[in-house]
């Protein structure tokens, strides 16, 4: 063994016979059934099965929320099995004592490495595969819209071959039984400190392959559905991701003994092109910052085409006044339709009241600190206008509501918004128009209404819909009134006003909008 | 004497010594961390993922570097992995409770004494189905299972189930009898049975 060690045949190669791809390929089939991989893959599918599916399957069929939780979660899943089977598998000629052995073998190390390596990455990658299959299948089976965004799957497959290079890398030059089970934790450790290092939508940590957007933003139901998904930030990442895994696999073949003096320059060629693909590939997520539709812009890597809204055809209610939505959203339709149907039908035909109601877009800032405001595309709708704008409320909040959440909020945002606009009630308005407006809240919602809605954004008109911050629903504006409060002598108008039947109401209404907006008609005058 | 000299041959085949050294790093990574100012995600998760690593070197050196032979001939052999096993599990357990105080861990140090004790648990029950040189993926895997419940207590539906005992409160008493079994298991079986370590199984690699 020590002569074999002191004249390595590894470094003059002789290929045994005529073909050595297929040589190479044998090598490659009996590491495929001798890896590790196979074994620890039970628990990779186990985890995305609990943390990424389970969890991906509760969300609404968006594919910008299934492939944002599919990126993210895929790679916490697959990252410490990978880089933990990797490592023990580069770790196994030192730990079986078999390095004077097989360097005496035909093929160069490096190739002999490469092997083991790819043979990890082949089963990590063939189970990522199929777990994303399932995932995808079940949103293409449930989504109403859209289709299946393709470059947060390709982030996350690009990630298995780098994770598993460093396992592996780790586990050739520092050989052990602990090697394996701390570089798995390693990797998770820093997968997740990356994220707790980014401030602000412009980091150079956005490069964390687990970043999907704005880290301050969290998944969001309203990106990617009005305007394109942009590739910017998952571009750099997949550039990261290779040059990370070439430099890392080219580091196999520096040390001497690795393979002959070309080989090794070779090999230390690919691990400076890989490190400067890396550097280059931070620095790029180093300049992106958060556009206006909530997605990571970098300068260099962005196409202007992406700006341009998407095309589609909205998906519309029968309802008194039609309510549109953007198709991805179809299913958010009937809940929402059957919520103001009650208060549609008492304000539809009055004046002011609008013709159709179409959901509207939400625009994204970066505020001060780790906080982003969102607030509606349109500042807020204009009286003459027959369009009235509607956001739902999944579109601003990061989680996702039950049926019953999404009518009650649906009634308490947009019904109060279309009542104000209706009524013209507001700060300034009479105890009359505060009087009909909080009769019309409960005709359409009952009595747990609220009354008092804080607005943001403009604050120009009642029409603004509320923004919000990921960190809480603080909003900016300050608060205004609409409808009544209780014990109040407009209170009690109120309840005789909402006694009336839809058709006397309605009919009254046609009547004497006019006269309650100008704000001519007392609380004695109301039926 | 000759007791002695068998513990230390046991201890030095075993590397518990690299495992001390390894409890110790993660108890100053521990340190370090917790000096640091963390959102909600990296005060709750990131003393997890050093519980985990600490675990894992107690784990680790449950594999056996000479095999049947050594089971044969071996008397005390039983003895000797529970004893070396409990004595990691609460060496690393005060390690990372000494690293904590004075500093704000959440859940505290009955936090540190559940989790640690959970996940070696586990990596012992692997040790004895996969073998010691897989030992680890067990707690691995339950590190970012674990970390994920976490992250569902600010982020419903939570995960509320007492098998997953990083999620608990700390003085949760369905928490600790989970983490309590799953090493009373780990322990018992490793101790009689030691870690299932065949050559010629693929997962020897």
């Amino acid at each position: 063994m020590t002569a074999a060690t002191r004249v390595p045949a590894a470094s003059r190669p002789r290929l045994v016979g005529r073909r050595p791809g297929l040589a190479l390929l044998r090598l490659l089939r009996l590491e495929l059934r001798h890896n590790a991989m196979p074994w620890v893959l039970p628990i990779a599918i186990g985890l995305f099965w609990l943390t990424t599916y389970r969890k991906g399957v509760a969300m609404p069929p968006l594919w910008n929320l299934r492939a944002a939780g599919l990126q993210l979660g895929a790679q916490l899943d697959f990252a410490v099995p990978v880089t933990g089977a990797a490592a023990w598998m580069g770790s196994r000629e030192a730990r079986r004592r078999v390095t004077d052995q097989v360097t005496v073998t035909v093929q160069p190390r490096w190739a002999r490495l490469l092997a083991p390596w790819a043979a990890t990455t082949i089963w990590a990658m063939l189970a990522y595969l199929g777990c994303t299959a399932v995932l995808y299948g079940v949103t293409a089976h449930q989504a109403s819209w859209g289709g299946p965004l393709w470059w947060p799957a390709a982030v996350a497959a690009a990630s298995l071959p780098a994770f598993s290079a460093l396992g592996f890398v780790l586990g050739t030059f520092l050989p052990g039984r602990f090697t394996a089970p701390l570089a798995a934790i390693a990797a998770f450790f820093v997968l997740t400190l990356s994220t707790e290092l980014i401030h602000g939508s412009q980091s150079y940590w956005n490069v964390s392959p687990i970043v999907t957007g704005p880290w301050d933003l969290g998944p969001q139901a309203g990106v990617a559905t009005f305007y394109p998904f942009l590739p910017d930030l998952p571009i750099a990442q997949v550039m990261f991701l290779v040059g990370l895994t070439v430099a890392l696999l080219g580091t196999l073949a520096l040390p001497a003994g690795s393979g002959g003096r070309a080989l090794r320059m070779v090999a230390a060629g690919l691990t400076g092109a890989g490190l400067l693909a890396a550097g280059t590939a931070v620095g790029l997520a180093g300049t992106g910052t958060m556009d206006a539709h909530g997605m990571i812009a970098i300068p260099a890597l962005h196409d202007a085409a992406s700006d341009q809204p998407l095309q589609f055809t909205p998906t519309c209610s029968h309802t008194a006044i039609p309510v549109c939505l953007n198709p991805a959203y179809a299913g958010y339709l009937s809940v929402t339709a059957t919520a103001l149907a009650p208060l549609l039908s008492q304000v539809a035909g009055l004046p002011g009241a609008p013709t159709r109601i179409v959901q509207d877009a939400m625009i994204y800032q970066q505020d001060a600190g780790d906080e982003v405001s969102i607030r509606p595309r349109s500042p807020g709708d204009i009286l003459s206008s027959p369009v009235s704008h509607l956001v739902l409320p999944d579109q601003t909040q990061g989680q996702t509501m039950t049926a019953g959440q999404l009518a009650s909020t649906v009634i308490t945002t947009y019904g109060l918004q279309l009542v104000a606009r209706v009524t013209g009630d507001g700060p300034g308005a009479s105890q009359a128009q505060h009087a009909v407006a909080a009769a019309l809240l409960r005709a359409a919602g009952g009595d747990e209404v609220i009354v008092t809605q804080p607005t943001s954004g403009p604050c120009r008109g009642p029409a603004s819909a509320p923004s919000t911050r990921r960190s809480g629903p603080g909003r900016e504006c300050a608060s205004q009134s609409v409808g009544a409060a209780r014990g109040t002598p407009a209170a009690a108008a109120a309840e005789r006003f909402d006694a009336l039947s839809a058709p006397v109401r309605h009919a009254w209404l046609v009547r004497h909008l006019a006269a309650l907006r100008a704000g001519l008609v007392t609380l004695a005058e109301l039926p | 004497m000759t007791g002695a000299r068998l513990v230390r041959l046991y201890a030095v085949g075993r590397r518990v010594p690299f495992a001390v050294l390894a409890m110790a790093a993660c108890a100053a990574g521990l340190r370090i961390a917790l000096l640091g100012h963390w959102d909600a995600y990296g005060a709750l998760q990131l003393p997890l993922v050093f519980e985990a690593a600490a675990a894992v070197s107690v784990v680790a050196t449950v594999a056996s570097p000479f095999g049947e032979p050594e089971r044969v001939a071996g008397g005390w052999l039983p003895y000797l992995r529970l004893a070396v096993t409990v004595a990691l599990t609460a060496a690393a357990i005060g390690l990372l409770a000494a690293a904590s105080t004075g500093a704000n861990l959440s859940g505290g140090s009955l936090d540190v004494l559940r989790n640690v004790a959970g996940i070696t648990g586990i990596g012992l029950l692997c040790a004895a189905a996969l073998g010691g040189g897989l030992s680890w993926t067990g707690p691995t895997g339950y590190l970012v299972a674990g970390v994920y419940a976490l992250y569902t207590q600010w982020h419903p539906p939570a995960l509320t189930t007492p098998w997953l005992w990083p999620a608990r409160p700390p003085h949760d008493l369905g928490g600790a009898i989970c983490a309590g079994l799953v090493f009373a298991c780990g322990a018992a079986f490793v101790t009689v049975r030691g870690a299932r370590d065949r050559p010629g199984d693929p997962a020897a690699g």
